[in-house]
């Protein structure tokens, strides 16, 4: 059996292929395809198995990390949108919580109001409505409405459509009518429903994430076509599984429609990878410190597996995302973060990076300003002798120089200078990862810390002595632990509904059939996946509050009835 | 560095500076997670500060609105003169409750709970909530819309500086005469016990941190971050060309009054600007009214101003992270004349001070546009807030909703649409929350699109429409502002649109009610509709991209009628007719000249 992973990040584009039943272990590393990044893994994939002198028909599972859904969000190109909501409720994606982003600015940005997902004019309005607590239906869908809105839509030229109604939490059916409706109306369009993305109640947020789903889908759907067809082009027959947020994999055609669970695909391979590093240690609690050129990400493993974010918590490109996700701190702090005087006389690292272009000043590449990789090199930590591998020249003497003036205006000499660059940056790093620590009641002193990416093994000390962390497990491929993390996944599916009931007064049989249909769907998903039944796993919890609260907590669930 | 000698290294200061601001936030989630009433827990209008021994603010919860945490430090001074004067001092396990308007707090409902940290027997700083709570024991239900109270007294209870735990023994009888004289006990003694909560565990972590740190080393980073945020301000009112700059601003006060002192009332803002100080003064505002639109001088007006002026001169979009702390109280002195709007004299009521205090920040901005054209908005629609009530055999349920405002045009940017405004920043609640929990339904929520927001280069945000009925019996109050005067236009722009509150609307009961409405009765299926201002323009209309206003016409926003008369855009087959709109704009300009 030979498993291959291949992630994809913003500069390089990362391979591992392995045999588990104990063959060799092979790597791979070329630069990621920038128009479409489907070119270089499909590339990737034949070296690496070149290299290992297989046959690409011999690849049994193909798993990959994709940052395809993340760039659309981050870089606002997506599809052009069309939404189906409620009469009376145009604008809850504009007015959003009618709160501003920051407290203390006139002239900032509201990113779903300055980068909306859909325009107004593409916002459509049917009249139809249900209520609570169970979702009954006050006025009916009025379905010609629904198909008069498609077939404006369609002549305006929107490839996508959100169905996002009120309470639809509670009852997805007149979601799932206009879905149909509109799906009759504009074949080839990408349709989603607020309901089938996540059933909880707080619609700007629901229906954003719907919008989100629409707004990614075309661009993710037309990757994973592209991948597959050049897959299948070379030979190879084991169907693709993508990272999905929430730390599992599914078949690509199945990500491919809800790809809003794919914004984090990058940082949860990262995290799995870091398990996985931290498993083969013996060692269960683990902080996984992902640190690259311009960010780092950290996330949290214990003995339960990796943790998940509150869903309410989870914010993307500046937008709301209720979706279940990997738990990850995310900081702009690399290896390239530049170190300054501001004005006020305050000493800063980042969130600015020197990034590839023109990088840090010690690899000659043009760049000037003192960076945390400048700093490394002026304190004699990177060895010019032996940069990656020996494979890139260094220029400590440029660091000197840029480090040497922003020493000047701090009154410090260069060493000292270099010196601070590093204790702001790791105490910036220590606060983001007390955010996914101490913040969520773990102690850090309980914990081994997992240090990969390009920077990730330089900063590892200093954050662990910070946080009192005793133990670092630095992985014996670092550069590539986000490819080997993917080889470590299972399929995964998260199935949710919504319904309100006191625990000191269940309402059991409801209760047990909501279960019981979603265990139903969860299983036969996996079972069109090829997945036998004794190797399926269900754990099933409930959210639970105190009445009258507003945030819950997840609790177990036992098996049986 | 401006020669000024930190007496810690710039970089310890920004490690512990990190870590207190990590002790805020972490009082935010937990206070946002233990409370009960969607005031809090949904529109997050609470404050979590922590303060060192002296009561300067350190460092603040960034998930919180600026109207709870800028009073915070005026809090802490009115508890230190109140328990002066009686001879009070702090001790370990103490908790003290704290609401007086006439002693730093911002307004009844905001009530103050200070927890004082020791490290061993010294003091060594105060963990601080604040947060609105639904009912105070005011005239009647509801803790908004009280806008008959003639006097303090009327407006709920008062709490200074009262020990609710003393030296870590509850205070029963405090809190048993709480629960029995106000409305809905349960849910509002449940959000002040979430306060408490959070109050402690700041406590703790900040206890920590000096365990971490020494004393000392944070004593003297505290000193030198905010020595920073005062340059950072200081530098910045350098920038302004020293002068007087003077502006006037009308609330629309009670319209309905037979008063003529009670309505269209004047708030005259002096801002001198002197080498890097600015002096802000009220003289020429309207004097104090027996009703509860009085600001308190500190709690609410001091707040606007501070808030204003930071928010334009080291606005967070455009600088560096400038830590809210009291150094950027210290370039700026206010003063107002007693016995005004802005420097109210015990026992007038203020329970309603916030679109006033709306006004005071509007009319500071507006001062400021002169000399900070970059960095201002044009006039801002002021907002509303709601209370809605009803029984339940014996027990009330109450709803406090906060509708939203909007911005005036700014220089490169429209104005925001449907925020919330100037020195408050809470959130909506969910139209799935209200109805899950209360008989009402909302029946529209959505933008403007009836009007043409303040026409402008840039022109104004857009307001809101929310709508809610009464699926049963109950009552309802409200207070506003905006519907008197419009938005200001500014370099060119035009005025915005006023606000407006219907009464059962599309019905043969059809009412327009001013901005103030003290409690009603409401029979079930009547509706309220709550209509919020469009903000002002920025610039000249003739100078907007055409293509701007075509996607305004595209989206529903302004009518092909309106990009031709405001702004001399021709449209054709769906586009922007280029020589059409040319000549058009030349010959509206030759006319207006």
């Amino acid at each position: 059996m030979h498993l291959v992973g291949v992630d994809v990040g913003g500069t390089f584009t990362d391979l591992v292929l392995s045999d588990p039943e104990g063959g060799e272990t092979y790597t791979h590393k070329i630069p990621t395809s920038g128009d479409d990044p489907s070119e270089a893994v499909i590339r990737g994939v034949y070296e690496v198995c070149r290299m290992a002198g297989i046959e690409p028909s011999e690849v049994s599972y193909l798993f990959h990390g994709t940052t395809t859904a993340t760039n659309a969000i981050l870089e606002h190109k997506g599809a052009e949108v069309g939404l189906l909501t409620t009469e009376g409720f145009r604008d809850i994606v504009h007015i959003g919580r009618h709160q501003r982003p920051q407290n203390y600015s006139i002239m900032q940005e509201i990113p779903w109001q300055d980068r909306a997902l859909v325009k107004r004019r593409h916002r459509k309005v049917v009249p139809e409505r249900l209520s609570p607590p169970r979702g009954e239906v006050l006025t009916p869908l009025d379905e010609e409405a629904v198909r008069e809105a498609a077939r404006e839509l369609k002549e305006a030229g929107v490839e996508a459509v959100a169905v996002c109604f009120l309470f639809s939490y509670l009852n997805p059916a007149h979601e799932e009518r206009a879905r149909e409706i509109l799906e009759e109306e504009m074949p080839g369009a990408f349709v989603t429903t607020s309901s089938s993305i996540f059933p909880q109640f707080r619609e700007f947020e629901r229906f954003t994430t719907a919008a989100i789903n629409a707004f990614v889908g075309p661009k993710v759907g037309r990757y994973v076509r592209n991948l597959r067809a050049g897959l299948k082009e070379g030979g190879v027959r084991a169907d693709v599984h993508i990272m999905r947020s929430n730390g599992g994999v599914s078949p690509s055609e199945v990500a491919a429609e809800s790809p809003v669970t794919l914004l984090l695909s990058g940082p949860a391979a990262g995290i799995l990878g870091g398990a996985f590093s931290g498993e083969v240690s013996g060692r269960r609690n683990l902080i996984t410190f992902d640190v690259g050129g311009t960010s780092a990400d950290i996330g949290i493993v214990t003995g339960k597996g990796f943790e998940e974010a509150g869903a309410r918590d989870t914010w993307i490109a500046g937008f709301p995302v209720m979706v279940p996700m990997i738990d990850v701190s995310t900081i702009g702090a690399g290896g390239g973060s530049i170190a300054y005087v501001d004005e006020g006389g305050a000493f800063r690292v980042g969130p600015r990076s020197a990034g590839a272009v023109p990088g840090p000043a010690c690899y000659g590449k043009g760049g000037t300003e003192p960076t945390v990789t400048d700093a490394h090199a002026v304190l004699g930590v990177l060895d010019p002798e032996h940069f990656l591998g020996g494979n890139m020249p260094l220029y400590p003497e440029r660091a000197f120089d840029a480090v040497g003036g922003l020493a000047g205006k701090l009154g410090m000499d260069v060493r000292e200078a270099a010196d601070g660059i590093l204790r702001i940056l790791n105490n910036s790093m220590a606060n983001a990862t007390r955010a996914v620590t101490v913040q969520k009641g773990h102690d850090p002193r309980a914990f081994s810390l997992v240090a990969f990416g390009g920077a990730g093994p330089l900063h590892a000390v200093e954050v662990a002595r910070i946080l009192g962390v005793r133990e670092i497990i630095v992985p014996a491929y670092p550069g590539i632990n986000s490819a080997i993390g993917l080889l470590t996944t299972d399929l995964k599916y998260d199935a949710i509904a919504t319904q309100f009931t006191l625990s000191t007064d269940p309402d059991l049989e409801r209760l047990n059939a909501d279960i019981e249909r979603l265990e139903g769907d969860v299983r036969a998903q996996l079972r069109s996946d090829g997945i036998a039944q004794g190797d399926i796993e269900v754990s099933r919890g409930v959210d639970c509050r105190y009445v009258g609260q507003g945030y819950e907590l997840r609790v177990p669930l036992p098996e049986g009835r | 560095m401006q020669g000024r000698k930190a007496k810690i290294d710039p970089v310890t200061a920004q490690v512990i500076g990190g870590a207190l601001e990590n002790v805020a936030i972490e009082m935010g989630h937990k206070l946002a997670r233990m409370s009960y009433s969607s005031i809090i827990r949904e529109s997050e209008d609470f404050g979590a500060a922590l303060l060192d021994a002296q009561g300067r603010q350190l460092c603040e919860s960034v998930d919180s609105t600026p109207l709870q945490l800028g009073p915070i430090p005026g809090y802490m001074r009115g508890i230190f003169r109140v328990m002066e004067e009686r001879g009070e001092t702090f001790a370990p396990g103490d908790v003290v409750m704290h609401n007086s308007p006439y002693h730093g707090a911002s307004h009844g409902p905001d009530v103050g709970f200070c927890v004082p940290v020791f490290r061993g027997e010294e003091l060594i700083g105060f963990s601080f909530t604040t947060a609105h709570h639904l009912d105070i024991g005011s005239l009647h239900p509801g803790s908004t819309g009280i806008v008959d109270a003639v006097d303090a007294y009327a407006e709920g209870l008062q709490f200074k500086a009262v020990k609710v735990y003393d030296a870590g023994k509850k205070n029963e009888a405090v809190w048993q005469i709480l629960r029995d004289n106000i409305r809905a006990p349960g849910m509002v003694v449940g959000d002040m016990e979430a306060q408490i909560a959070a109050c402690r565990a700041g406590a703790e972590r900040f206890v920590e941190i000096v365990e971490e740190f020494g004393l000392e080393g944070v004593n003297a980073a505290s000193e030198e971050l905010m020595d920073y945020s005062e340059r950072m301000l200081r530098s910045r009112i350098a920038e302004l060309p020293d002068g007087v700059y003077r502006a006037e601003g009308f609330i629309d006060g009670f319209v309905d009054s037979p008063n003529e002192n009670e309505k269209d009332l004047k708030i005259a803002v002096t801002l001198s600007v002197e080498g890097s100080d600015i002096h802000v003064d009220f003289e020429g505002t309207a004097p104090q009214v027996d009703l509860p639109i009085n600001m308190p001088f500190e709690g609410t007006v001091d707040v606007a101003v501070y808030l204003t002026i930071r928010s334009i001169l080291l606005d967070s979009a455009l600088t560096e992270y400038v830590p809210q702390n009291d150094g950027l109280t210290r370039p700026v002195r206010i003063t107002a004349p007693k016995g005004t709007l802005t420097n109210p004299i015990f026992p007038a009521p203020t329970i309603a001070r916030f679109c006033p205090g709306n006004i005071v920040a509007d009319t500071v901005m507006r001062a400021l546009s002169e000399v900070a054209p970059r960095n201002v908005s044009a006039g801002v629609g002021n907002l509303k807030v709601v209370a809605y009530s009803g029984l339940v055999g014996e027990d009330y349920w109450v709803y406090m909703d906060i509708t939203e405002g909007s911005y005036g045009g700014r220089y490169g940017k429209d104005g925001m649409d449907a925020v919330d405004t100037l020195f408050a920043n809470t959130r909506n609640n969910p139209v799935e929350d209200i109805e899950s929990h209360y008989p009402l339904r909302v029946d529209r929520y959505e933008l403007r699109d009836d009007v043409a927001s303040g026409p402008g280069r840039w022109r104004g945000g857009l307001g809101s429409i929310r709508q809610i009925s009464f699926l049963e019996e109950g009552r309802f109050a409200l207070e506003g502002d905006g519907h008197r005067f419009a938005p200001w236009g500014i370099f060119g722009g035009e005025e915005g649109i006023a606000g407006d509150l219907l009464l059962n609307p599309g019905t043969d009961g059809e009412q327009h009610l001013p901005s103030k409405i003290p409690d009603r009765r409401m029979r079930a299926g009547e509706t309220v509709r709550t209509v919020s201002p469009c903000g002002g323009g920025y610039g000249d209309p003739l100078q907007r991209d055409p293509a701007r206003v075509l996607d305004d016409v595209l989206d529903g926003f302004v009518s092909e009628e309106n990009a031709r008369k405001q702004y001399g855009v021709v449209l054709s087959d769906g586009g922007v007719d280029a020589a059409a709109t040319a000549s058009l704009r030349e010959r509206m300009a030759g006319e207006r000249a």
